[in-house]
């Protein structure tokens, strides 16, 4: 313990000596741990946001579609009778409650443009039931949702963003709510009251992106109101969401067998299919960290020739102080406390430079996070990889030329001139 | 002295040291060296350079093996004893002054004479309160703190003196130990082996190429082309 104490201090001691000279020598290291650090600062920082950015898009949804059986090999079509209805999800509903929190179906009329003087602005306009609005995580600033009697009777109220209003009244909130919206669709004109006003989330924003001023923006209808709109009241698919506690696998595999048993068993060609969002979350979270992996590796190539540096700083060292090994030989030092001091003494190189380089890598990663508005997050890991990978990188260089010093001859090595 | 039987610190028997400078070549530069050095003693070995002395004073140190011969240092078979216990032995029964100090540069004058402490596993304590004494002994209880760089020759010779003491060890290899100094510092430093051999009846092996210096021991041997050639007794 002493022994170690020693070489450790004795090991700052030649650093002090010579400064400029470890300096050098810890730069390899430093770039290499600095360009690791930065590349896993950056990779998990996006891969935060990624999340984020999902989970608004309702990573925890589930989708059930309908799709041609894996073994079905004839011609692709669909027939009406192979849609859903809005039955067998009423059904669903009452076959899962308590398991499944909310439904939403959404039923889309397509882009329209709103002109009111010289203002327009430019909405999609979708029937949204409750569900919907709970798993698209729309909040409202101002007004209401819709009533269940304004659904059942297709009622013409809509609920528009808050850009909506910015362009259309100025931001003037309180007058916006129960103007009406005049209409377009599919050549038809409807007057729309608004009972609501949502606050818009740009889900690019996360990602340094912006989709600019007038922008496209939902306007929701009641579900019904579009049903009757469009003529069309079957479903090629929709969402839900599991409660809290239920397990999704699990639950996915239960709708599955519900529609298969129930509807869809006597079909050879279609059938219908849960897939959650959080799998292909997996997918890209992982696809990520494989890019991360593959540019952290050629970062690696730095610190192998990081790690070369040391070796022959410590080998021209070694040689410099040849007398001094002598001398330590001949007052008793056994060749292993040799050894020891200058793997201690790479090592030390090696771990500050490890140190400064993972401060570096932090601010430079965080940096190039914060440029791509991307959520900061410091990679633990990478700490973690970066202090034990410099000291491992200053045991390994470090081992030969300690070695060589080991094994020198004391003789030889007091008259070194 | 002579009437009590003293006891044998150096004992060499038919030491024989050959260099192989490439076959048929060899070069025998120890051809049988018996020597037995008593504790207590202040001996000098002379001889020009080329004699041997030096390779004899490894051997003694045990730097280097023999060819062939025996050699047992205050009672230990050096011969027999493995490389890694050569480290021990160098470390517990040798104390080394070299012609050139070889003190650990950028390690004050105290550190360098608690190194071979620290070699033999000595508490950090422990070894500053020696190694403070040591220095107190050889008259430098007012530089412990300076650097190597900081002192005159005579001066790093005293510390080098008290580094080779650390340990106890049976003998003091002095390798022309003024070699380097001016005729008053180097001196300065025979004093100190005076001392250390009368008031702590150290056994001092000096070995040496000025005649003045060896007069002043109890016994020189002279070494010539790798041989004893002559034995006598000297001033003190």
């Amino acid at each position: 313990m002493t022994m170690l104490y020693e070489n450790f201090r004795l090991a700052l001691f030649s650093l002090k000596a010579n400064k400029m000279r470890a300096l050098l020598t810890m730069l390899g290291i430093i770039i290499g741990i600095s360009s690791v650090i930065a590349i896993m600062t950056v990779g998990d920082s996006l891969s935060s946001t990624l999340t984020t950015t999902m989970e608004g898009f309702g990573a925890n949804n589930i989708e059930v579609y309908l799709d041609y059986r894996p073994d079905y090999d004839g011609e692709n079509y669909y027939e009406y009778d192979d849609l859903m209805t809005r039955d067998m999800i009423e059904e669903l509903a009452k076959k899962f409650d308590g398991k499944i929190k909310a439904i939403s179906v959404v039923c889309s009329l397509g882009d329209a443009q709103v002109t009111n003087g010289k203002k327009t602005a430019k909405v999609n306009v979708s029937g949204y039931t409750a569900g919907s609005f709970y798993l698209n995580n729309v909040k409202l600033v101002k007004g209401r949702f819709f009533k269940e009697v304004e659904n059942s009777a297709a009622s013409k109220v809509c609920i528009v963003s808050d850009k909506y209003v910015d362009t259309m009244f100025g931001g003037n909130k309180k007058e916006a709510i129960g103007s009406s919206v005049p209409l377009e669709i599919n050549g038809k004109s409807y007057k729309f009251t608004i009972v609501g006003i949502y606050e818009y989330q740009d889900a690019f924003a996360g990602l340094g992106m912006s989709s600019g001023d007038n922008v496209r923006t939902n306007m929701y209808i009641p579900y019904k109101t579009a049903e009757v709109m469009s003529h069309d009241n079957y479903i090629f698919y929709f969402d839900f969401m599991a409660e809290q506690g239920i397990e999704q696998e699990q639950l996915i595999k239960e709708v599955d067998a519900f529609f298969e048993k129930n509807y869809y068993g006597n079909n050879e060609r279609i059938y219908a299919h849960c897939y959650s969002m959080s799998s292909m979350l997996e997918e890209v979270q992982s696809m990520l960290s494989a890019v991360t992996l593959g540019i952290s590796l050629i970062a690696g190539i730095a610190l192998l020739v990081g790690g070369i540096g040391v070796m022959n700083i410590m080998l021209v060292s070694i040689t410099e102080r040849t007398r001094e090994i002598g001398t330590r030989k001949a007052l008793g030092a056994p060749n292993s406390s040799i050894r020891i001091q200058f793997i201690v003494e790479s090592v030390v190189i090696c771990v500050i430079g490890g140190i400064i380089g993972m401060i570096l890598g932090c601010a430079l990663g965080m940096t190039a996070a914060a440029l791509l508005k991307c959520s900061v997050a410091p990679s633990i890991e990478g700490i973690i990889i970066s202090i034990t990978f410099s000291m491992a990188i200053g045991l390994f260089f470090g081992y030969y030329p300690a070695n060589k010093a080991a094994k020198m001859d004391p003789i030889e090595a007091l008259r070194y001139e | 002295m002579e009437e009590q039987q003293k006891k044998p610190i150096i004992c060499l028997r038919d030491i024989r040291k050959n260099f192989f400078i490439g076959t048929p070549n060899e070069l025998k530069v120890l051809k049988g060296i018996d020597l037995t050095v008593y504790e207590g003693e202040f001996v000098a070995i002379v001889g020009q350079s080329g004699s041997g002395k030096s390779t004899l004073m490894n051997i003694i140190g045990a730097l280097d093996r023999p060819t062939s011969g025996e050699y047992t240092l205050d009672d230990v078979d050096v011969i027999k004893a493995k490389d890694s216990e050569l480290s021990g032995i160098r470390n517990k029964k040798i104390g080394f002054v070299f012609q050139t100090y070889n003190l650990i540069s950028k390690t004050n004058a105290l550190r360098n004479v608690e190194m071979p402490m620290l070699y033999a596993g000595m508490g950090r304590k422990e070894r500053q309160k020696r190694a403070e004494e040591l220095m107190e002994l050889v008259g430098m209880g007012d530089r412990m703190k300076h650097l190597p760089e900081e002192l005159s020759g005579g001066q790093k010779q005293r510390v080098a003196i008290a580094r080779a003491m650390a340990n106890d060890p049976a003998i003091i290899l002095a390798d022309e130990p003024t070699g380097a100094l001016d005729s008053e510092t180097g001196r300065l430093v025979m004093d100190i082996f005076h001392k250390l051999h009368k008031e702590q009846g150290k056994t001092i092996v000096l070995i040496t190429h000025s005649p003045e210096l060896a007069e002043e021991t109890e016994r020189l041997i002279t070494l010539k082309d790798g041989e004893i050639v002559g034995e006598r007794r000297g001033k003190a």
